[in-house]
């Protein structure tokens, strides 16, 4: 092995000794504690890594990321793993849960549930810490998702959407105080995430036509409607980057 | 997996895993969005894998693959076939000006390496993974590893090394990242 060779195997030695029980380093550093030159450059070699190691090691994730992995993964698994893999006294739980859902239903069908609540949606939207491109995207929503993936298509001008077929295949189906909303998440550059509701769902005069604009921290979120669905579309470069693609 | 666990899986890795999609998605809010979709795969599918201390390098393989697979298509991963010759002996700034260097700057600095190189590097400086575990997290020849590495490493170094003189004349460098398109 020449010196040459010897620095190729070399360059993808950690700086921290984890490598030095590997074989393929033994001989490249054993020529390294013979030949000076080799050793000078290897010393090197390391002060620089480590060098670099250390600013890497000093870049700190922002503050609440872990809470949101934490937080989102809880909520997604509690929602998606199936009732036969959990055990049985969970099962049990399950069973009474199931009852208890189907008398509150009962209820809610003979009292009426409340309207549903656009700010409620809208903040759900600008907080979601899940929207994180969780599952299926518009790339596999058919005409719908290539209708939002097309940069010709102004998202306000009513998308071309069936409720019965998000509801299958959509990103996601989330329940905000008893009513369905679906979530659809596309890229246009980068992602966007809408979250679709049934009109007639909210109480009368409380949806506007006219697009409203809301930022929270680093999130920005629009909120418009039509004659069937009330729609918020939310995304994280500012208020422009909803404005280039309405 | 019970929630303890997890809770640990997450402590453990989630700062590196975020560096490493800090350094190929070059923003934070993507480089989170990668993160959380990681561990959330991992929430549905990571109990299928049975060799748990396989667990690190399953999530930087998982990380990388949603990078690749939420990159719009038209963008072309760069051949090693067609780039430039490499640059023989770039010059080496002291390891003095990368410690006098913000972690911010390095990390910038490191965003302009070629993608290509960028993701091995990155794994390489977080040593979380060793070569061999790098070649099956990008799925690469562990050869192919050693030779991004090389070349990786020149192209940091002269991309330092502009740095470093553009600092001394007191010149403000140009960075193509905080290049944004306007509509």
């Amino acid at each position: 092995m020449n010196n040459e060779q010897a620095r190729f195997i070399l360059r993808a030695y950690r700086p921290n000794g984890r490598d030095a029980g590997d074989a393929v380093f033994c001989e490249a550093l054993r020529q390294a504690q013979t030949d000076p030159v080799l050793g000078a450059w290897l010393a090197r070699e390391q002060a620089f890594d480590t060098a670099v190691t250390a600013k890497l090691a000093a870049v700190t994730p922002p503050p609440g990321l872990r809470e949101a992995i934490l937080a989102g993964v809880r909520v997604s698994t509690s929602a998606s793993r199936p009732w036969w893999r959990l055990a049985p006294w969970v099962g049990m739980a399950a069973s009474i849960s199931v009852i208890i859902a189907l008398a509150t239903t009962y209820w809610i069908r003979s009292t009426g549930p409340a309207p549903a609540d656009l700010d409620q949606m809208t903040k759900f939207a600008l907080a979601d810490p899940f929207s994180a491109h969780t599952g299926p995207h518009a790339d596999k929503l058919g005409a719908l998702g290539a209708w939002l993936e097309n940069p010709a298509s102004r998202i306000s001008a009513a998308p071309p959407v069936d409720l019965a077929q998000l509801k299958a295949e959509g990103c996601r189906a989330i329940s905000i105080a008893g009513h369905e909303v679906f979530e659809i998440c596309f890229q246009r550059g980068s992602w966007y995430h809408l979250y679709l509701a049934r009109r007639s769902d909210f109480a009368a005069g409380k949806t506007a036509r006219a697009p409203v604009f809301v930022d929270q921290e680093q999130r920005s979120a629009v909120t418009w409607a039509d004659e069937r669905l009330v729609y918020v579309l939310m995304a994280r470069g500012g208020a422009e980057a909803l404005r280039r693609i309405l | 997996m019970g929630s303890d666990t997890f809770t640990q899986l997450v402590d453990a890795n989630y700062a590196s895993l975020y560096r490493f999609a800090f350094s190929l998605a070059k923003n934070q809010a993507d480089a989170c969005d990668l993160t959380q979709q990681t561990f959330f795969i991992w929430a549905k599918k990571g109990e299928t894998l049975r060799d748990t201390s396989k667990a690190k390098s399953w999530l930087f393989t998982t990380l990388y693959r949603e990078f690749l697979r939420g990159r719009r298509r038209d963008i072309r991963t760069t051949a090693l076939e067609d780039l430039p010759p490499d640059e023989a002996d770039p010059p080496a700034p002291e390891v003095d000006v990368v410690s006098a260097m913000d972690a911010e700057v390095v990390m910038a600095v490191l965003q302009e390496v070629d993608e290509v190189f960028r993701a091995p590097l990155t794994l390489f400086y977080l040593e979380e993974l060793s070569y061999q575990e790098i070649a099956e997290a990008l799925d690469i020849p562990v050869g192919t590893v050693m030779s991004r590495l090389s070349r990786g490493k020149s192209q940091l170094r002269a991309i330092l090394a502009q740095r470093e003189k553009a600092a001394r004349d007191n010149v403000i460098p140009f960075s193509t990242q905080k290049l944004r398109k306007t509509p």
